[in-house]
């Protein structure tokens, strides 16, 4: 029960937080999970608990925003709002994640142009 | 910065753990009845949509762990939460509680306040710039020297005699000769001066210094002026005077309206023109300073040495200290060549040098301690202390560590019930060891205070009214960090140490009482060891506290050889410019009779060496017919008429001194049995004759009229010198101005005014100095010995107690633990005394182990100690073997609980307990 995720799954998560953020708008943390649900098309299977460390994490780094408001149901929940950090923060990591996709590419063309 | 971010969101989360967990709480909620919500809607019962959620969310505990994990800090708040649970632990049992921090308490506070005493004795450097920058000019020569009278250091060496005094006129020449080191500048501690402000007179200590000794000594008075050359030109030319801060603080108020003002220092006008800095305490010590500090050329009015007209023109004698500083890059080698040229040089210019005397050779010795006396004096006994107090500190420890691992293994149920709950191994370490540093810091604390006023009394106790040399220094918080480390040191070891052991087998055997037996050997073993080393330490100690008990009940016995009771004794210094000469004669004949004539007074006597006072005065003595030999030198004393019948010194031949004897009859001299034995072996010496001299170095021929009996003459463990008497009226020199001693009938409080009274009437300004009793100065003479004894007493009971306690919780455990096997035996026919024997037997086996190292360690540090000692070997067997015994006796005594417990244990209801 340790912190002992790898650093590349934890940035996945976050920044696909992130990014379900800036899509969606203001959202509790029910449906940021689902949402990565559905886009993954059930591809990942992450128990849905998972999200909240993400959550204080990228709180904690400025990135999101908390508030209590009031769910379609009329229940009390909190909402997550994406802030300007978190915005540009989506554009450092989907640049770097570009580069990463273009080098990986790169290199299953070569072995496969065998 | 989204660390630094991070980093301050967790700091401020721990303040609102509850509402954060409240909060995380809700949410978490919010989302499990959101997805059953959903899970409904697609057609699940309520049952299933719960279930489902709850299995798609995870574990909540675990998640709610891993967000907590990260929100505050979990180490400190972990720590918090250790901290309050050992706290509540150690107050469950109070009595382990008080006895661990009581003895780190008494062992770190004791050691902190020795330590820093002995620093600050035995370190400390003057307070100027560059101190390690000064030397201090000394010499040394043959027993035979060229000097002959000399007022300060005087130290016999193997083969000679060595000292840091020198004449005015060799001083004035040596500086003109110096190009090795910076200028040459002078000082002297004049001792006590009369200084009178306001009217209101008092004793204090004054320094002589040379004009250019503040320039040298690069120091600036806070107020005012310093000495300067201008006033050292001229004797008596510059009646100017600077005062020490604490001076200033304790008499003047720090008012400024100091400087200009006019006080009166035995009894000479002189102008106050400037404060010193705080801390500056002069060149002769560290410790503290002289409250009024004047140029030399005030000397001859200011502290006239009788007989000379100045002590600044006198070839004769040698006095004042030299100092100079070797600036970086000096070879000093060369510097002290050059100088010791100088020296002889100096010397054959002002002095004649006879065939048999030796030439002085200079000496350049470290002067950033000053004259560093304290130091000298109390550098072995500091010493020793400091290794008996480190020993205690090493039994505190023991003790914790003993008590510490009993606790242990009381618990090793406890840590397996929590291991089997899931508790981390690292987890249960960190409980252990926050409760072991926990111990440690509240020892230390209440060591900081046993420290703290442990040394305010410690100094108090080596001080004395007489001898005003103070030892301060600061308290020092280096020998505490050292101390409160090793405390904590030995709460991780022992604290710790057991937990590791604990934890690391498994959890069930730990559960089951009966899989005690592997582990109990061998904690069983450290437990004994550790009292062993326990017993030993303390039997060191008492041995140690033993040998210096007896050290000062021995010299408390000695026979002084006269009778010390109900003898006043106190100072006189008349001025030189009021009683030159004959008059002062005169005046101690006027001060015996009037004096005499106080109602309850038997008898009055002068003398210039007060008896065990530490005070010596020695002259060539040549035996009529003789020639001059290199040992023809013997103590001798100026004194009064009554001078035995007040010490009820018996006369075994011949007479004493009476009023016949005069300036005018024949010099008579009467002489001790040692001297007897001495310089006349076998012979009468009543009507033989010698020959002594004077300070002009005349010849001055005595008969000896009478033999006294020996007595005690500087020290008490000193046997009787050689030593003649002569009378005042027929002295060769008064040098000191006399003590008087007064026998009376009643005590000293109902006499003394009377007695001032008396002196007053003789001459208003004549102060009485130093008022005390023969008994009073015996005991400051022993009071170096007096402290010893009483703290290596203190030691030894400490030591006691300790090892008390330790042989009590070691077999009080034991027997405890041995419940079952006991009641085995008993069920098998043994009786209760022979239960009580074994456990009895086993407590005595280990402390006579313990003893017997003791007593090893104590003779072979006893020649460490030897030379403090008197009257008995450091290798004493009465008093070794009775720490032995006492020891023995203490482990019988604490087992002795214990013991009764096993004999008591009822069989059958020990076998159903295990």
């Amino acid at each position: 029960m340790g912190e002992g995720k790898p650093d590349l799954l934890q940035g996945t998560l976050d920044l696909m937080v992130l990014k379900t953020l800036e899509t969606m708008g203001p959202q509790h943390g029910y449906g940021i999970a689902r949402r990565i649900e559905q886009i993954s098309e059930q591809a990942l299977r992450l128990n849905q608990g998972t999200i909240y460390p993400a959550l204080l994490r990228l709180r904690q780094r400025g990135w999101i925003r908390a508030e209590w408001g009031t769910s379609e149901n009329g229940r009390k929940a909190r909402y997550y709002t994406l802030t300007k950090t978190g915005k540009a923060q989506i554009d450092t990591e989907t640049e770097s994640w570009e580069r990463v996709a273009a080098t990986m590419a790169r290199f299953l063309a070569v072995s496969e142009g065998r | 910065m989204s660390w630094l971010r991070t980093a301050i969101s967790r700091m401020t989360a721990m303040f609102r753990r509850r509402r954060l967990d409240c909060e995380l709480d809700e949410e978490l909620r919010a989302h499990l009845e959101m997805a059953a919500e959903e899970n409904r809607r697609r057609g699940m019962t309520e049952e299933e949509a719960g279930q489902k959620a709850l299995r798609d969310f995870g574990g909540v505990t675990q998640v709610r762990e891993r967000v907590r994990l990260r929100e505050g800090m979990p180490l400190l708040e972990n720590l918090q939460r250790d901290g309050s649970y050992a706290l509540r632990m150690l107050r469950k049992s109070p009595g382990f509680a008080a006895v661990a921090i009581g003895s780190l308490a008494l062992g770190i506070g004791a050691n902190t306040a020795i330590f820093s005493i002995a620093k600050a004795a035995l370190l400390d450097r003057l307070q100027v710039p560059h101190a390690g920058e000064l030397r201090l000019l000394a010499w040394r020569s043959k027993r035979q020297s060229v000097v002959h009278s000399s007022w300060g250091d005087w130290d016999k060496t193997a083969d000679g005699v060595s000292s840091t005094s020198f004449s005015y006129p060799v001083y004035l020449q040596m500086r003109k000769q110096n190009h090795a080191l910076a200028d040459l500048f002078a000082f002297k501690n004049l001792g006590r001066v009369n200084v009178t402000v306001d009217g209101e007179a008092e004793v204090v200590q004054g320094d002589l210094v040379s004009g250019n000794f503040y320039e040298q000594m690069e120091v600036r008075p806070q107020l005012g002026r310093p000495i300067g050359p201008a006033d050292d030109e001229k004797p008596g030319g510059s009646p100017v005077a600077t005062i020490s801060d604490g001076y200033w603080t304790r008499r003047f108020n720090r008012s400024p309206s100091v400087i200009g003002k006019t006080i009166l220092v035995n009894l000479v006008n002189v102008t106050v023109v400037g404060v010193n800095p705080r801390g500056f305490t002069g060149a002769k010590g560290t410790q503290s300073s002289p409250e009024i500090f004047m140029p030399f050329s005030m000397q001859p009015l200011v502290f006239p040495y009788s007989r000379e007209t100045s002590l600044l023109t006198s070839d004769r004698v040698w006095w004042m200290q030299m100092m100079a500083r070797a600036r970086p890059g000096v070879d000093e080698a060369k510097a002290r060549a050059a100088l010791d040229v100088a020296l002889k040089s100096a010397v054959r210019a002002t002095m004649t040098v006879k065939p048999e005397e030796s030439m002085p050779d200079l000496v350049l010795g470290d002067g950033s301690r000053g004259m560093n006396e304290a130091s000298r004096q109390l550098a072995h006994p500091l010493l020793v202390l400091m290794s008996l107090v480190g020993l205690v500190v090493l039994l505190a420890c023991a003790n914790m560590a003993n008590l510490l691992l009993a606790r242990s293994a009381a618990r090793q149920r406890e840590m397996g019930v929590r291991l089997a709950l899931g508790a981390g191994r690292a987890r249960i370490l960190r409980q252990m060891l926050t409760e072991s540093v926990l111990l440690s810091v509240l020892g230390g604390l209440m060591g900081l205070a046993v420290g703290y006023f442990g040394r305010n009394a410690i100094l108090a106790m080596f001080s004395s009214p007489a001898d005003p040399t103070t030892i301060q220094g600061s308290f020092d918080w280096g020998v505490f960090g050292f101390n409160a480390a090793l405390s904590v040191v030995t709460g991780i070891l022992f604290g710790v140490g057991p937990a590791l052991d604990a934890t690391r087998t498994q959890v069930t055997s730990t559960l089951k009482d009966a899989a005690q037996t592997t582990t109990r050997r061998r904690k069983g073993f450290a437990g004994r060891a550790i009292v062993g080393f326990q017993v030993a330490l303390s039997t060191l100690l008492v041995v140690v506290a033993g040998v210096f008990l007896r050290t000062i009940i021995n010299l408390s016995r000695v026979d002084p050889g006269f009778d010390p009771r109900n003898i006043v004794l106190f100072e006189l210094r008349p001025p030189q410019t009021e009683y030159p000469g004959a008059k002062e004669a005169a005046l101690f004949q006027l001060i015996v009779e009037r004096l005499r004539a106080v109602p309850g007074v038997e008898s009055v006597t002068p003398t210039s060496v007060a008896p065990l006072s530490h005070s010596y005065e020695n002259d060539d003595f040549l035996p009529e017919g003789r020639k001059q030999g290199h040992d023809d030198i013997a103590d001798n004393s100026t004194v009064g008429d009554e001078y035995f019948a007040t010490f009820r010194i018996p006369i075994v031949a011949g007479r004493g001194f009476a009023e016949t004897d005069t300036e005018t009859s024949p010099k008579v001299a009467v002489v001790n049995q040692a001297l007897a034995k001495q310089f006349f072996p076998g012979q009468n010496p009543v009507g033989k004759s010698f020959t002594t001299s004077d300070e002009k170095d005349n010849k001055l021929m005595y008969q000896i009229v009478g033999v006294c009996a020996d007595t005690r003459y500087g020290s008490l463990r000193e046997n009787p010198p050689p030593v003649f008497y002569v009378d005042y009226r027929q002295a060769p020199a008064i040098n000191w101005g006399m003590t008087f001693a007064v026998k009376t009938r009643t005590s000293r409080a109902a006499i003394a005014p009377s007695l001032r009274r008396a002196m007053q009437s003789v001459d208003r300004n004549l102060p009485l100095t130093d008022v005390r009793t023969q008994e009073e100065q015996i005991g400051e003479l022993l009071q170096n010995e007096h402290v010893f004894a009483d703290l290596t007493a203190g030691f030894g009971i400490v030591a006691l107690m300790l090892a008390c306690i330790g042989i009590y919780g070691l077999m009080a455990y034991a027997v405890s633990r041995r419940t079952n096997e006991i009641g085995i035996r008993m069920a098998l026919g043994a009786r209760a005394e022979q239960v009580l024997g074994m456990i009895l037997r086993e407590a005595v086996w280990m402390t006579a182990i313990g003893v017997a190292v003791g007593l090893g360690c104590a003779l072979a540090v006893g020649r460490l100690i030897a030379s403090q000692l008197y009257g008995l070997q450091a290798w004493d067997p009465v008093t070794l073997s009775g720490a032995a015994l006492l020891l023995v006796a203490v482990a019988l005594g604490a087992s002795w609980i214990p013991a009764r417990r096993a004999a008591a244990v009822d069989p059958s209801r020990a076998l159903r307990e295990s």
